[in-house]
C-alpha cells in the first residue's frame, strides 16, 4: 500500500464523470411510452395542449426564417427543433413565475403570451428588445452568454428574503454554461440555497462548437458539483420535461434551493439566419437528430392515443392563420426615431442628452434624418 | 404586382448567382413556395415567395450573378399594378461563367446584422455657419449654447488676437469691438493704428535720452511715408489766394438759419472746390499699378482728410464725395473729424482712398510739401488763412489770404495738369460765383 | 452639523438611507460582519433586518449581476466593489448590462443600483489597490459617475445616489477616508453640481475626489506668491456641471485639470475640450491636465513621484500663466 494508492482509492468517486445520468423519458422517439412511461402514466389531454403549443411555435419560427430570406428581417434566430424544451418546462411553472431567457426562447416566449410582433421586434431592428417583462413574467433576451443567469440569481434573492414561493427560471445553452457568469451563478445559488431554477437547452451545438469540446463531464454531473440539485431529461420529449421541470419546481417552493435540469435536444436550423451549419455538421448528424424530432413524436403518440384526424386539421388549419398573422405582423413592425430615444437612457434629467437632444433636432431641420 | 428584389440574406450579400429557379412563368404558387436557390459566400440558401399568385416573369436566367435590390421575379397577386418598373438586372464585374475558377475573393461575412452599403452619404453644405468675427459660433452637439459672459468682466477675444494685441501694445480693455461683442483682429489693427508711442518709463533721476518703441500707428506710418516718398516722384506747386469772398460766404452761412445744422467750415469749401476741379480734370483722380501696368482712372472720388489725433497722424476718407452736396460734404467732413478725435475711425474708412487733403492751417503754417497718401496720385495742402495786404483794383486792402500747395506723382500727372488743377481750386476759392459755371 | 471622518460620513449615510427606504440593500464582499475592509459598513449589519446587509460571494460579476436582479425586482441595492482594480471583472455587468438595461428596455425597465467604489492611490498599496478608472464609466452612455472628496458631500452624495432612479458609480477617495469635517444636516447642493470651493482671478484648478486637497494646497501656495488661484470640485464627472466650470474658467481666463487618473483620454481631455469649446473667446491660455503619467500605477516606492502632487499642479499652473 502506499501513500499514492491510498489517497487514489479515496478520490476514486470523484474523478470526473463523463457518462452522468440516463436522460429522463416518458415518450421514445416513435411516439410509444417508455417503460417508465407506462409504469407512471401520460396525460393525452396534456400531450394535446403541449402539441398545440409547439405546432404554432414551430409555425411561427419557419414564418419568421422565410421573412428574413425575404428581406423582412435583418436576422433570425430559430427556436426550431427545441419547441419541446421550452415549452414543456414553461407550460410546468406558474405563470408568475418569473423568467430569465437568453434569445432563442420564442416558444417559450410564445407561452407567456408575448405576441408575434413583439418577439420579431428586435430582429428588425426596430429596438433592442420587443415586449413588457412586467406583463408577461418574462425579461428581454439577453445577448450576452449567460448574465441573465446572474439576474435570476438576484432577482431569486428577492424572493428568498421576502420567504415567497416563487420559483425563478433561466434558460441558457450549452455553449453559455462555460462563461464566468453562469458558473458564478450556480456557486451563488448554491451558496445561498437560493430558487432557482437553472435549465439548460443542450442543443448539442454553439454556432459550430459540439458539446464534446465545450465541456468534459455533462452539465448535469458539474452542477451537482455546485450544489444544485441536477436532473437529465430528454429535451426533445415534452411530457418528460413537462413532469421533471415540476417536480424540480415544487422541490424549490418547498425551500429545497436551486437545481439545474439539463434538457437534451438539437438544433435543427443553424446558429442564425446567417450561419451555414453544413460547413461544420454532417447531415448524418441531423439525420439521426430528425428521427427524434419533438413534434413527430407527439403526432405519432396522439394518434396512437386515438386523438382523430379533426383535431389535426383543425391544428394546421390554425397554423396555417397563425403564419399570415405572424407575417403581417411583421410587415406592421416600425422602430421610434432616433429622438424619442433621448428620453429612454436616464430615469433623472441629463444635461448633456438634454442638449444632444436638440442639436440633432436642429440637424435634422437643416439637413434631414437619415430615417 | 409583386417585384421581388434580390434581398440581403445577412451574410454579407452584396450579389449572388442564381442557380435553380424551382418555378417558372406562368405557375401558380403560394407563399413561401421555394422560388429560386442562389449562391452566396460559397453555400446555397432558397428564397421562398414574399407572396400567392402567378409567376408573371423571371428576370435573371440560371447562372447570372446580379446585386443585391435587383429585382429577380414579377408575380401578379391580384393587388394590381406595381408602382415600381422592373430594374434592369446589372451584371456585376465577377464572370458568372466559371465561379469555380474566379478568384476566392473575400466577401464580408457578417455574423449578424447587414452588410454596410455602398450607398453614397448625403453631406451638408458647407458655408452655412454665421459670419462676422464677433458673431456667437451655431452651438455644435456636446457644446453648451450657455450666455456669453456679463459684459464687463472679461473680453473675449481669440487666443491669436490675445497675441497680437500684445505684440501691436495695445490694451484689449479699451478696444470696443466692431460687431458683436468679439474683439477682432481687425479693431485689434484700429487700435493700434491710432494709439500713442508709450513713453518708456525713466530709469533714474538725471536721464540725458528717453527710449521710445517704434511700434503701433508709428511703425506704420513711417512704412507708408517712406514707401510713398521713394516711389512717387513728388512735385509741389504753390498758389496765394485771396479767399475773402470765400470766407465771407462761410460767415453769412453760418449765422443763416436755414444753415443751422450743419457744420460749415473753410476746409469744407476747400473740400467742394478740390471736388470740382477734380470732375474737371478727372486724370487727377488715378492711380499708378505698377503690377498690371496700368494707370487706374477712378471714377469715384474717395476725398481724404488728413487727421492730427491724439494717437497720430490718420487719414479717414469720404466715400464717393463726388455725390454729396455742400450739405452732405459738411457732415461727412464733420463725422469724420469727430470719429478720428475719438480714436475710433474703422479700418475700413481709412482706406481705398483716392485723393487727400490735409489742413495744415489748422496748426498755423502757411504751405509745405506734403507726401502724398500711398497709392494716390495728389494732395492738396490747405495753409492758414491770414489777414494780409493785397491788391484788390490797385490798391492795397487786407484780405483773408492763404497757400494751397498740391503735390502731385509726375509719374502720372504731369506739370500741365497738376497746375490746372491747382489753379482752378484757387480760381473757385477766389470768386466763389465761379462755381456757377459748373452745372 | 458634527464632526467626522469621510468613511463615517458615508457610513451614516448608508445608514439614513436605510432607515428611510426597506428596499435600500447593501451588498458586497466583507461588508457585514467585518463592516468593510475600510470600516465603512461598520455596524450596519447587526441593525438591521437580515438580508439588508449581505456578505456575498467573492465574484465581482456576481454582485453586479445579482444586484441588477434584485433592482429589477423593485430594491435598491448598493453594492461595493472592494478595491478600484477589481471592478473589471464586473465591468460587462456594469457596460453591458447595468448601462444599457433602461436603453435596450425602451425605457421601461430602470436600475436603481450604486456601486460604491474606493478609488486612487497615495496609500502605500499594493498593485491593483490604486486604480483611477473612472474614464471608462465616464465614457459609458446610461451610466451616471460622481466622486466625493471631503465628508459633508460623502454624507450627503451617498443618499442622493442612493434616491436616483438611475445606476450610479460612487467613487470614494480612499486616501482621505480618514480625513474629518464638518457635515451639515441638509445638502447644500445636488448630486451633479460641481462646487466653487475658492474663486480665482488668476487661474482655476478643477479637481476631483483625492485631488481636491491637493488643489486646495497649491491655491494655498500660489496666494503667497502673489497669485489668485480658484478651485473647483467637480463632484459629478458624468454628467459634468459645464456652466460652473465655464463661468471660473472664463473667470480667471486659465484652467488647469488636476485628476490621480492618468492624462491620455481621461476625463480630463474631455474638461480641456469641452472648457475650451465653450469659453474659446476669454482663455488666456489652453486647458492643461496634470494627472499621472501614462504607465500602469507603479510600486509604493515612486507613487509619490508618480501623483500630481502641489509642485506639479504649481508648474502646471506657471504653465499656464506663461502663454
Amino acid at each position: 500500500m502506499t501513500t499514492a494508492s491510498v489517497i487514489d482509492q479515496q478520490f476514486e468517486r470523484d474523478r470526473p464523470d463523463r457518462e452522468g445520468r440516463p436522460m429522463f423519458q416518458l415518450i421514445d422517439p416513435d411516439g410509444a411510452l417508455t417503460s417508465v412511461g407506462e409504469q407512471v402514466g401520460v396525460s393525452v389531454d396534456l400531450a394535446q395542449e403541449l402539441y398545440t403549443d409547439m405546432v404554432m411555435a414551430r409555425r411561427l419560427d419557419k414564418e419568421a426564417l422565410a421573412l428574413q430570406r425575404q428581406g423582412e428581417l435583418s436576422l433570425w434566430l430559430m427556436s426550431w427543433g427545441q419547441e419541446a424544451a421550452q415549452v414543456g418546462s414553461i407550460r410546468a411553472l406558474r405563470t408568475t413565475d418569473m423568467v430569465f431567457p437568453s434569445y432563442r426562447e420564442h416558444a417559450a416566449a410564445l407561452c407567456r403570451g408575448i405576441s408575434p410582433a413583439d418577439l420579431m421586434r428586435q430582429w428588425k431592428g426596430a429596438a433592442h428588445s420587443g415586449w413588457d417583462p412586467a406583463e408577461s413574467r418574462f425579461h428581454i433576451y439577453s445577448l450576452v452568454l449567460g448574465t441573465q443567469t446572474l439576474h435570476a440569481t438576484g432577482y431569486a434573492a428577492g424572493a428568498a428574503m421576502e420567504r415567497t414561493d416563487e420559483v425563478v427560471a433561466t434558460y441558457f445553452g450549452d455553449g453559455a454554461a462555460s462563461q464566468g457568469d453562469v458558473n458564478e451563478a450556480f456557486n451563488w445559488a448554491a451558496a445561498g440555497s437560493l430558487p432557482v431554477l437553472f435549465f439548460c437547452q443542450n442543443n448539442q451545438w454553439a454556432i459550430s462548437t459540439p458539446t464534446a469540446t465545450q465541456m468534459r463531464t455533462p452539465l448535469h454531473v458539474r452542477a451537482a458539483g455546485f450544489g444544485l440539485d441536477a436532473y437529465h431529461v430528454d429535451g426533445n420529449d415534452v411530457m418528460a420535461v413537462h413532469a421533471v421541470t415540476a417536480m424540480a419546481a415544487e422541490r424549490i417552493r418547498d425551500g429545497g434551493g436551486p437545481a439545474l435540469i439539463e434538457a437534451q435536444t438539437y438544433r435543427f436550423g443553424g446558429h442564425s439566419s446567417s450561419d451555414d451549419p453544413k460547413r461544420y455538421r454532417s447531415d448524418d448528424d441531423v439525420a439521426s437528430w430528425d428521427l427524434r424530432d419533438p413534434l413527430r413524436r407527439i403526432d405519432l403518440f396522439l394518434r396512437a392515443s386515438g386523438v382523430d384526424e379533426d383535431f389535426f386539421e383543425t391544428l394546421t388549419a390554425e397554423a396555417d392563420a397563425f403564419a399570415v398573422d405572424v407575417r403581417e405582423a411583421c410587415k406592421s413592425i416600425g422602430g421610434a426615431p432616433l429622438d424619442d430615444l433621448f428620453d429612454r437612457v436616464y430615469v433623472d434629467e441629463h444635461p448633456l442628452l438634454d442638449q444632444e437632444r436638440d442639436a440633432f433636432a436642429s440637424h435634422v431641420a437643416t439637413t434631414g434624418s437619415e430615417n | 404586382m409583386i417585384e421581388f428584389a434580390l434581398p440581403d440574406v445577412g451574410e454579407g450579400l452584396t450579389e449572388a448567382e442564381i442557380l435553380t429557379w424551382h418555378v417558372g412563368a406562368g405557375d401558380t404558387i403560394r407563399v413561401n413556395d421555394i422560388l429560386v436557390e442562389i449562391e452566396t459566400a460559397k453555400s446555397v440558401v432558397e428564397l421562398p415567395s414574399p407572396s400567392g399568385g402567378t409567376v408573371t416573369a423571371l428576370h435573371v436566367d440560371e447562372g447570372r450573378t446580379v446585386d443585391v435590390g435587383t429585382v429577380i421575379i414579377s408575380i401578379d397577386d391580384g393587388t394590381g399594378a406595381s408602382a415600381v418598373p422592373p430594374a434592369t438586372p446589372r451584371e456585376a464585374d465577377v464572370p458568372a461563367e466559371s465561379p469555380e475558377t474566379a478568384p476566392d475573393e473575400e466577401k464580408p461575412l457578417v455574423l449578424v446584422g447587414k452588410a454596410p452599403t455602398d450607398a453614397a452619404p448625403r453631406r451638408r453644405r458647407l458655408g452655412a455657419r454665421s459670419g462676422g468675427a464677433g458673431a456667437v459660433a451655431p452651438a455644435t452637439a456636446g457644446a453648451p449654447a450657455l450666455p456669453s459672459v456679463v459684459p464687463g468682466q472679461r473680453v473675449r477675444t481669440k487666443p491669436p488676437v490675445r497675441l497680437l494685441a500684445k505684440q501691436l501694445g495695445v490694451d484689449l480693455s479699451t478696444v470696443v469691438p466692431s460687431s458683436g461683442d468679439v474683439i477682432s483682429r481687425g479693431d485689434v489693427e484700429a487700435a493700434a493704428s491710432g494709439s500713442a508711442a508709450e513713453v518708456a518709463p525713466a530709469d533714474g533721476s538725471s536721464v540725458r535720452e528717453t527710449r521710445i518703441p517704434i511700434k503701433g500707428v508709428r511703425k506704420v506710418t513711417a512704412a507708408a511715408m517712406t514707401r510713398s516718398a521713394f516711389t512717387a516722384p513728388h512735385v509741389t506747386e504753390w498758389l496765394t489766394i485771396d479767399m475773402t469772398r470765400t470766407m465771407e460766404m462761410v460767415s453769412r452761412l453760418k449765422a443763416d438759419k436755414a444753415w443751422q445744422g450743419v457744420r460749415l467750415t473753410p476746409l469744407v469749401f476747400v473740400a467742394r472746390a478740390f471736388l470740382l476741379a477734380i470732375r474737371r480734370f478727372p486724370e487727377i483722380n488715378a492711380r499708378w499699378d505698377e503690377d498690371a501696368q496700368e494707370i487706374v482712372l477712378q471714377h469715384y472720388v474717395n476725398l481724404g482728410i488728413a487727421a492730427a489725433t491724439p494717437r497720430g497722424l490718420i487719414v479717414p476718407n469720404v466715400k464717393d464725395s463726388q455725390d454729396l452736396d455742400l450739405t452732405g460734404l459738411a457732415h461727412a467732413i464733420d463725422g469724420l473729424v469727430q470719429t478720428a478725435r475719438a480714436g475710433k475711425t474703422s479700418p475700413q474708412e481709412m482706406s481705398h482712398g483716392t485723393i487727400t487733403i490735409t489742413n495744415i492751417g489748422a496748426l498755423g503754417v502757411d504751405a509745405g510739401t506734403p507726401i502724398l497718401n500711398p497709392g494716390e496720385a495728389a494732395i492738396l495742402a490747405f495753409g492758414a488763412v491770414r489777414d494780409t495786404p493785397w491788391v484788390v483794383d490797385g490798391q492795397i486792402v487786407i484780405r483773408k489770404v492763404t497757400q494751397l500747395a498740391m503735390s502731385f506723382d509726375h509719374r502720372l500727372v504731369d506739370g500741365a495738369l497738376g497746375s490746372h488743377v491747382l489753379a482752378e481750386v484757387g480760381r473757385l476759392l477766389s470768386d466763389p460765383g465761379e462755381t456757377f459755371l459748373y452745372v | 452639523m458634527a464632526t467626522m471622518t469621510l468613511g463615517a460620513a458615508i457610513n451614516a449615510g448608508l445608514r439614513k438611507a436605510m432607515e428611510e427606504d426597506d428596499r435600500v440593500l447593501v451588498m458586497g464582499e466583507d461588508v457585514g460582519v467585518l463592516g468593510g475592509v475600510f470600516r465603512v459598513t461598520d455596524g450596519l449589519q447587526k441593525d438591521f433586518a437580515e438580508g439588508r446587509v449581505v456578505d456575498t460571494p467573492l465574484a465581482e460579476s456576481g454582485i453586479v449581476g445579482t444586484a441588477i436582479g434584485l433592482a429589477l425586482r423593485g430594491y435598491r441595492p448598493v453594492c461595493e466593489i472592494q478595491f478600484d482594480g477589481f471592478v473589471y471583472p464586473a465591468f460587462d455587468q456594469i457596460v453591458s448590462q447595468l448601462a444599457k438595461m433602461r436603453a435596450r428596455s425602451g425605457g421601461r425597465l430602470s436600475l436603481p443600483v450604486v456601486i460604491r467604489i474606493p478609488v486612487g492611490g497615495g496609500i502605500g498599496a499594493v498593485e491593483h489597490h490604486s486604480e483611477s478608472n473612472e474614464a471608462y464609466f465616464a465614457h459609458t452612455a446610461g451610466l451616471r459617475v460622481v466622486s466625493c472628496s471631503n465628508p459633508d458631500d460623502a454624507f450627503h452624495m451617498i443618499q442622493q445616489a442612493i434616491a436616483s432612479d438611475d445606476p450610479v458609480i460612487f467613487y470614494e477617495p480612499k486616501r482621505r477616508y480618514w480625513d474629518k469635517g464638518e457635515v451639515a444636516d441638509a445638502p447644500t447642493r445636488g448630486l451633479h453640481d460641481a462646487a466653487v470651493l475658492r474663486a480665482g482671478s488668476d487661474c482655476t484648478l478643477i479637481a476631483h475626489g483625492p485631488t481636491v486637497k491637493t488643489a486646495l494646497a497649491a491655491a494655498a501656495a500660489a496666494e503667497e506668491d502673489g497669485f489668485s488661484v480658484g478651485v473647483v470640485d467637480l463632484r459629478s464627472i458624468s454628467p459634468l456641471d459645464l456652466p460652473t466650470l465655464q463661468a471660473q474658467a472664463a473667470s480667471s481666463g486659465r484652467a488647469v485639470v488636476v485628476h490621480e487618473a492618468s492624462t491620455f483620454v481621461s476625463i480630463g481631455s474631455e474638461i480641456a475640450a469641452a472648457v475650451s469649446e465653450a469659453c474659446f473667446y476669454e482663455l488666456e491660455a489652453p486647458v492643461l491636465r496634470v494627472g499621472a503619467y501614462n504607465m500602469p500605477y507603479p510600486p509604493a516606492s515612486v507613487e509619490d513621484d508618480f501623483l500630481p502632487d502641489v509642485d506639479r499642479v504649481l508648474a502646471t499652473v506657471d504653465r499656464s500663466l506663461s502663454y
